[in-house]
């Protein structure tokens, strides 16, 4: 029985149609190998540039003028920079999550969105990186972060949970990186043995001389397999230090133990609907609907609803457990962020994150496309707006009233917010471009003929 | 000057009328409303500023604004309520009337909240949310009785103070998650005590710490931007009645936490302790996370958001304290309880050969309160001013509760006002 | 010109396996299974031993966490005591996110570079690369190798016993140049 054969039974639905080894490699590799770039990879790609310059230009800005530029003030020390920077994060969680747990749990269908949730995670990890660092007065020295040794002979304190988030944000970030590498590694070899010319030499170059040996698959695969071991508890990690940098404060709504494991919920949820939103918008550019599938999208909506669910559970904890402790602080760290001046902030918080996603137990829904778009953005709204009010309500209003004061964003916090999405988008799409968005490898093994014994019977 | 907050209204920069709460409300007045005031046939128009305790029927306007030539700072600045006064009436002016033009003027206070005003932009229907929340720290933050209570029940302070202990068995200190290692017990340890009955929250201490300290003057954007620099405020509190509320202030510093929420979350440790028990910023190591102002539940520390001092005239800069370090864009500073005042007095007391004394000097607050209300010395010694003080039956630490074990600390405010002049709703008493 | 070595095409995976069997029990060291994806019980089949990557891996996640412990330890009780917060100088609790963030990165560093260590890559040249068909390997070929250094080696004998396995498309690396 040949291996390409048609007359296989199909017992996956996650790779529909007539698919072989073949025309997997022709369908995913092809994408990077067209010769004309499509009108709309142009259209989106001038998009994002202009919305970098915006960035590098009000970046320039603001190390230029000071963070004064910023509605930054007198309680409310941190505000859009933070912010974002949370956002981003929690955006970054999905890929790493996507390719570490699901590949631990033998989750096939992940093979399919993992090379795209993982390059978003690069990505959105790079632009969240970006605010810790500008978001510093002194911009110049921000480097003192790191324990290098100095002529100063001074040294940074490692009991701060801005050390523990930089380490934390800086692991992740290799980790991932190294992780897609690995990843990738196959997939470049697949494209330099289809490519000419200069385009060889570049892919042989990234792809290290691999040769699909199992003398090297042995190795790989063992590695494969430990990177996504050590990522798991990474990718839990990384959102819990995030978290500390607010739950070991003694600020009134941020001093809480529930931060950690609600902050990872949340992150998987934001992350979760930015693969969703760019799922979506490739596989109608590309075509590539018989790869990424409804059954994707559903898997993925429920992971959506899990989390959502969890973010829903920790906002009525932290009320529940801000009345119950009896702390009056506390307390009205809480009712002021549901009723006080940024009651739009909250309620916005609690539709996008809690109220929306309970479409998601009808299957009807998750298998909406154009529903699914709108609501996976509307998740990442509402997952921003949890950030605000955690950084801005709290900050806004804590123990002294004498201190108490309103936070204003200015034209520059939205400039350099917006600009990190052509930040974003700028990598992507040159991602898109360049590289395979599914990993060839990977996808192939979803077929039954990838396993040894699938012929066995037919024998 | 002109940046110092009034006391009260806590406005910077310019003059305003002051009106009455209840006649805000009537005429829907808002803060920075501009008003036409006339009396006779000379008019001149200003901003209202709704003060609490204001009489219903009486505005108060301040002289000296509004002048043309008056240098860098002083021209243009506030409005001129000359025209009103005249040698007939030169204080008290009788029948004017106002007009409520439809404008409105910035007006920058330093306090956007002290208890009475309503919460503009709350949800519908909770507008006096942060009204309410504010009223009830009152007792908490600026511990208070009556005389007769007082009289009666002498340790009621220590008693409170007592209340927030989790485990009544074991001293403060032991309270801390870590055992310190840290002496506090040997040679001078610096504290201040400051005492609520005596401050009339003149705002005199501000304005010398300003000037003792090199704090740059923000301007009145920024202060409307809430970036004001005093190391020291006065926080005003009201309660009961609009029109005869129950005032109570508090100048506020850094306290100097022995176990300071702001040192542990520096990530390059730029925030630290010294052995005798000061909260220090190093200006050089700071970067500006911002994260130790965050943390601090006092909220006494102010961030150089721009370069404040670049374009200072040379005259100015000739003016500025030697002794104290002009603070760069980006980084942090705060109260330092004077430090260079205290080296300096350390220094002369060994060039002497002895041990450094009580009174060897004083802090700029402390030298410039009228009230005598601001101790500061070494309380290892048990003879120094601020350990007597610090003895007495009335001193509590700001928000004891969380630990933070501060040499600052305040001695309860007591009141013994003329019962005829009592705020009826509050009467004094928040026991 | 010089000879490398022979491949042979198998028609899928399971097809590799069985041939990857024989090629051991004929006692071929030096002989390699080319696919486009790994495949489940190829290690087995080629008679390789357990990776030893794993140890690699470990060394360097302790290393890491080793590293970090003591960096901080080091930087807080000896280089750079300070007073923060009233805390001790050996406050080991606050130590242990970054013990655990620097384990994680080092064994992801020997992770990777191990790997790559026992592969044998960064390599450019390889003589499988001799062959033009070879490169389907990649998208949809499943090869055997067999290098001229197996003490086994003889190539006509090679070339049989490929066949005989149910190779096809049989073909001598030669460097052409």
């Amino acid at each position: 029985m040949s291996i390409k054969s048609k007359a296989l039974i199909r017992a996956e639905k996650l790779l529909p149609g007539n698919q072989d080894f073949t025309s997997i490699t022709d369908d995913i590799a092809g994408v990077p190998e067209q010769k004309k770039t499509p009108i709309q990879w142009w259209l989106l790609f001038g998009l994002s540039l202009s919305l970098l310059s915006i960035f590098v230009g009000s970046v320039g800005f603001l190390i230029w003028e000071g963070t004064g530029i910023w509605g930054i003030n007198n309680p409310v020390f941190w505000g859009w920079a933070i912010i974002n920077f949370v956002w981003w994060v929690g955006i970054g969680h999905a890929g790493t999550l996507i390719s570490a747990i699901l590949h631990l749990f033998r989750q096939n269908w992940r093979n399919a969105i993992n090379r795209f949730a993982e390059t978003m995670t690069l990505f959105a990890v790079i632009c969240a990186l970006v605010f810790p660092g500008i978001h510093v007065g002194r911009i110049w020295v921000a480097y003192w972060f790191l324990p290098l040794p100095n002529q100063m002979g001074m040294w940074p304190n490692m009991r701060s949970p801005l050390i523990w988030d930089f380490f934390a944000v800086f692991t992740y970030f290799t980790v991932s990186l190294l992780f897609w590498y690995t990843g990738l590694i196959p997939d470049l070899a697949t494209l330099r043995d289809r490519a000419k010319g200069l385009k060889k030499k570049v892919y042989g170059f990234f792809a290290l001389g691999w040769r699909g040996g199992n003398r090297q698959w042995q190795h790989y695969e063992l590695a494969y397999l430990v990177l996504a071991g050590i990522s798991t508890p990474l990718v839990l990690s990384v959102h819990s230090v995030v978290s500390s940098d607010f739950a070991t404060s003694v600020i009134p709504g941020w001093h809480t133990t529930i931060f950690p494991p609600y902050f990872v919920a949340g992150a998987i949820y934001s992350g979760f609907g930015m693969v969703m939103t760019l799922s979506i918008i490739a596989r109608k550019v590309y075509n590539l609907g018989h790869i990424i599938t409804v059954e994707h999208l559903d898997k993925m909506a429920q992971i959506m609803l899990l989390t959502g669910c969890m973010v829903g559970y920790a906002y009525s904890m932290e009320f529940f457990v801000a009345w119950y402790s009896g702390n009056p602080y506390e307390s009205f760290a809480f009712v002021n962020r549901a009723l006080g001046p940024y009651w739009w902030g909250y309620w916005a918080m609690i539709f996008c994150n809690v109220v929306v996603p309970q479409f998601f137990w009808f299957e009807k829904y998750r298998r909406h496309i154009p529903f699914l778009f709108i609501t996976s953005i509307l998740v990442n709204i509402g997952m921003w707006f949890e950030r605000f009010v955690i950084v801005v309500i709290t900050l806004h209003r804590d123990f002294m009233p004498g201190a108490w004061a309103m936070y204003n964003p200015t034209m520059w916090d939205v400039a350099i917010y917006l600009g990190t999405f052509g930040l974003f988008f700028t990598g992507f799409l040159l991602f898109l471009r360049f590289l395979p968005m599914v990993s060839i490898a990977e996808a192939k093994l979803v077929l039954p003929e990838s396993d040894p014994h699938h012929g066995d019977s037919h024998e | 000057m002109q940046e110092i907050p009034k006391p009260i209204t806590s406005l910077t920069w310019d003059n305003a009328a002051l009106i009455s709460m209840k006649v805000a409300k009537k005429l829907n007045i808002k803060n920075g409303q501009m008003l036409e005031i006339s009396v006779g046939d000379n008019t001149i128009n200003i901003p209202a500023f709704i003060t609490p305790g204001q009489n219903q029927k009486s505005i108060t306007l301040e002289l000296g604004y509004g002048r043309k030539f008056n240098g860098r700072i002083g021209n243009e600045v506030g409005f001129n309520v000359y025209p009103l006064r005249s040698s007939d009436s030169p204080s008290f002016i009788l029948n004017g009337s106002i007009k409520v033009l439809n404008e409105t003027y910035p007006l920058a206070s330093t306090q956007d909240h002290h208890g009475l005003e309503d919460d503009k932009y709350a949800a519908p229907g909770f507008d006096d949310l942060a009204n309410k929340e504010a009223q009830s720290r009152i007792p908490e933050l600026v511990k208070q009785s009556t005389f007769d209570y007082y009289k009666d029940n002498p340790d009621w302070v220590q008693k409170k103070v007592e209340q927030h202990k989790p485990d009544k068995n074991r001293s403060w200190a032991d309270h801390s998650m870590y055992n310190p290692d840290w002496d506090y017990s040997k040679g001078p340890q610096w504290g201040m005590s400051i005492d609520l009955t005596s401050c009339t929250s003149c705002n005199a201490c501000s304005i010398a710490c300003q000037s003792e300290n090199n704090i740059p003057v923000v301007g009145k954007q920024q202060v409307m931007n809430g970036r004001e620099m005093h190391w020291i405020r006065i926080d005003n509190y009201f309660a009961g009645d609009p029109d005869n509320p129950e005032v109570s202030t508090q100048s506020v510093a850094c306290v100097h936490c022995e176990l300071a929420p702001c040192e542990s979350v520096c990530p390059v440790a730029a925030t630290t302790h010294s052995s005798d028990g000061v909260n220090q910023m190093t200006y050089n190591r700071c970067l500006g996370t911002r994260y130790c102002a965050n943390n601090c539940p006092y909220k006494v520390r102010k961030f150089n958001f721009y370069n404040y001092t670049k374009d200072l005239p040379e005259v100015v800069q000739m003016a500025m304290n030697p002794d104290v370090s002009i603070r760069f864009r980006g980084v942090m500073e705060k109260c330092t309880y004077c430090y260079q005042r205290i080296s300096s007095a350390r220094i002369t007391a060994e060039n002497e050969g002895r041990e450094i004394k009580d009174g060897d000097f004083q802090v700029a607050c402390q030298q410039s309160c009228p009230a005598d209300a601001i101790k500061f010395g070494d309380i290892n010694d048990p003879n120094s001013e601020v350990s007597k003080a610090k003895r007495r039956n009335r001193d509590y630490a700001l928000l004891a509760h969380l630990g933070t074990a501060p040499r600052t600390t305040y001695l309860a405010k007591i009141r013994n006002q003329n019962p005829m002049l009592v705020s009826k709703s509050q009467n004094g008493s928040y026991q | 010109m010089s000879k490398y070595g022979v491949i042979a095409k198998f028609d899928n995976p399971q097809s590799l396996v069985h041939a990857a069997e024989k090629v051991r029990d004929e006692g071929f060291t030096k002989f390699d299974c080319h696919s486009p994806f790994p495949i489940h019980g190829m290690d087995d089949a080629m008679g390789l031993k357990r990776s030893k990557l794993g140890y690699v891996i470990g060394a360097m996640g302790l290393t890491g966490a080793l590293f970090g412990f003591g960096l901080q330890t080091w930087i807080h009780s000896i280089e750079y005591p300070m007073n923060i917060s009233g805390k001790p100088y050996f406050a080991y609790p606050a130590y242990a996110i970054i013990t655990f963030e620097l384990m994680v990165l080092f064994s992801a560093f020997g992770a990777v570079f191990g790997m790559m260590f026992f592969n044998r890559i960064p390599r450019f040249h390889h003589p499988v690369f001799y062959s033009e068909k070879f490169s389907d390997v990649s998208s949809d070929a499943f090869y055997v190798s067999i290098e001229i250094d197996d003490p086994k080696y003889d190539e006509s004998g090679v070339i049989d016993f490929l066949k005989n396995i149910g190779g096809t498309e049989i073909e001598v690396l030669t460097d052409e140049n």
